[in-house]
């Protein structure tokens, strides 16, 4: 498989989240608003692209034995570098994501890429496959929080992370009357996530049929 | 941020690895007690292959995706 | 009293671990296909968490915080996690072989157990007292180990059940979850 074919299969056939069922605990606790999401997916990313950069940097000299708890404590320290940055300039987002932020450091994407990939690959063949997969958790909570935020509220609002005075869209698309809070509770969060892991799921069977009658013509 | 802090964590950081070095040496010399040589959690909670509990581990060895 | 009660209830059931704040999906999934590895899981869970609770928060007020240190408690809660699954593990090899078999496995599978973590996250960042972070450290993995074995004997019949392809195996129980989660909401009423 050559790199960009890596790189897309993480967004959508093998989408860590909806294909994988990695880090399943933060998609269904921060998808309750399209903001936090986002907030979520920008540190996964950046947390992502730099433990992949890392472990793979070092991938040589680090025991074979010992290399889980390598693995967490550099990945601690990222994330801990991430939350005092988001602290620090996006308070908002801090407090609306709470312990999730921390949890990153025990979030399978960030430690299953290291393993299966970072250890494996080069410096740069890990930072793009960080970035895809980092994308591809992003995608995903992004289209689950608004799933569940317009079926909840009706209303689609996204404000700057950095400056919640500004609010950069805030559009109504379903009428009050036709709304269903239930999407806003842990029961929305669960049903949302399997029925969008149903429908990966079904996709990805489709396209291994396919592509194995392609393979059965030549 | 004053030297003796950087110091404290510095200290910190590596009594807390020599801690799980130890644990982890005393840990490996423990035999496994007889009749667990090949006991295996099977957990199926995600798909990831890469995952040493995983029950399909064994079939693709370290495949880069899935 | 009234209110250590009140917070137990509360970790245990009405903020329950797994239904409320979705932490722990990987082993509530992964371990949950038998009666006997949920139970396994969840008092080796509620083991460690007691346990890494009790560490973490002596060594938040005795260490980081007299030598103002706060910023490595991710550092230190995981590391001392780390430990306490070696050392728990060495002993439970050395004590008693039947233990090993039922609880030693699920073991490894703790460190990057999200729930320990944010058991010792929670303790600080509430500021529990010593009472109040005791209760919620045992409350927290009943609650957890309580909607396992639930979730487990729900799942023996599942399987035998007739599921539409897409959503077998994993949807389905998230579904299952769901449903369960709607009867526990049931419980906020009761505090």
């Amino acid at each position: 498989m050559n790199r960009f074919e890596n790189f897309k299969a993480g967004l959508i056939k093998d989408n860590p989240v909806f294909s994988l069922y990695l880090g399943i605990c933060s998609t269904l606790a921060i998808t309750t608003t399209v903001n936090n999401a986002i907030g979520m997916g920008a540190a996964v990313i950046m947390v992502l692209i730099m433990s992949n950069v890392i472990i793979s940097a070092i991938r040589k000299i680090v025991p074979d034995e010992i290399r889980i708890p390598v693995y967490i404590v550099i990945i601690a320290t990222l994330v801990k570098i991430i939350q005092m940055l988001i602290e620090a300039y996006a308070p908002a987002l801090n407090t609306s994501l709470g312990v999730f932020i921390p949890l990153i450091v025990v979030n399978c994407i960030i430690l299953g890429r290291a393993e299966a990939f970072a250890s494996k690959h080069g410096i740069a063949d890990s930072a793009l496959d960080g970035l895809g997969m980092g994308l591809g958790y992003t995608l995903a909570v992004v289209a689950m929080s608004f799933i569940r935020e317009v079926l909840a509220t009706g209303v689609l609002n996204i404000v700057n992370p950095f400056n919640e005075a500004q609010v950069w869209i805030n559009v109504t698309l379903i009428p009050e009357a036709y709304t269903i809070p239930l999407f806003n509770s842990p029961v929305g969060a669960f049903v949302t996530f399997a029925f969008l892991a149903a429908v990966i799921g079904a996709y990805k069977k489709h396209a291994d049929e396919k592509a194995a009658k392609a393979e059965e013509v030549k | 941020m004053p030297v003796q802090t950087i110091v404290g964590a510095i200290l910190l950081f590596g009594g807390l690895v020599a801690v799980y070095i130890f644990l982890f040496l005393m840990n490996k010399k423990t035999p496994l007690p007889p009749g667990c040589e090949n006991l295996k959690a099977d957990c199926e909670g995600c798909k990831d292959l890469s995952c040493m509990n995983n029950p399909h581990h064994d079939k693709r060895k370290g495949g880069s995706v899935v | 009293m009234s209110e250590l009660v009140t917070l137990l209830v509360t970790s245990v059931l009405i903020n329950n671990v797994v239904l409320n704040q979705f932490l722990g999906m990987c082993p509530f999934m992964g371990v949950s296909r038998k009666r006997s590895s949920a139970i396994g899981m969840g008092v080796a869970v509620m083991f460690v968490i007691v346990v890494a609770a009790l560490v973490t928060y002596a060594l938040y007020y005795l260490v980081l915080v007299p030598l103002n240190l706060q910023f490595m408690d991710l550092i230190t809660f995981i590391l001392v996690i780390a430990s306490l699954v070696q050392l728990t593990e060495m002993f439970i090899k050395k004590t008693s072989p039947s233990l090993y078999k039922s609880l030693g496995v699920y073991l490894p599978l703790i460190t990057t157990n999200c729930v320990v973590l944010n058991v010792c996250l929670v303790n600080i960042s509430n500021s529990y007292n010593f009472a109040q972070m005791l209760v919620y450290s045992i409350g927290t993995p009943l609650g957890f180990a309580l909607v396992l074995y639930i979730f487990s004997t729900i799942r023996e019949r599942l399987d035998i059940a007739n599921v539409p392809n897409p959503l077998k195996g994993n949807p389905i129980a998230l579904i299952v979850a769901a449903i369960m989660a709607m009867a526990f909401s049931g419980f906020a009423g009761i505090v």
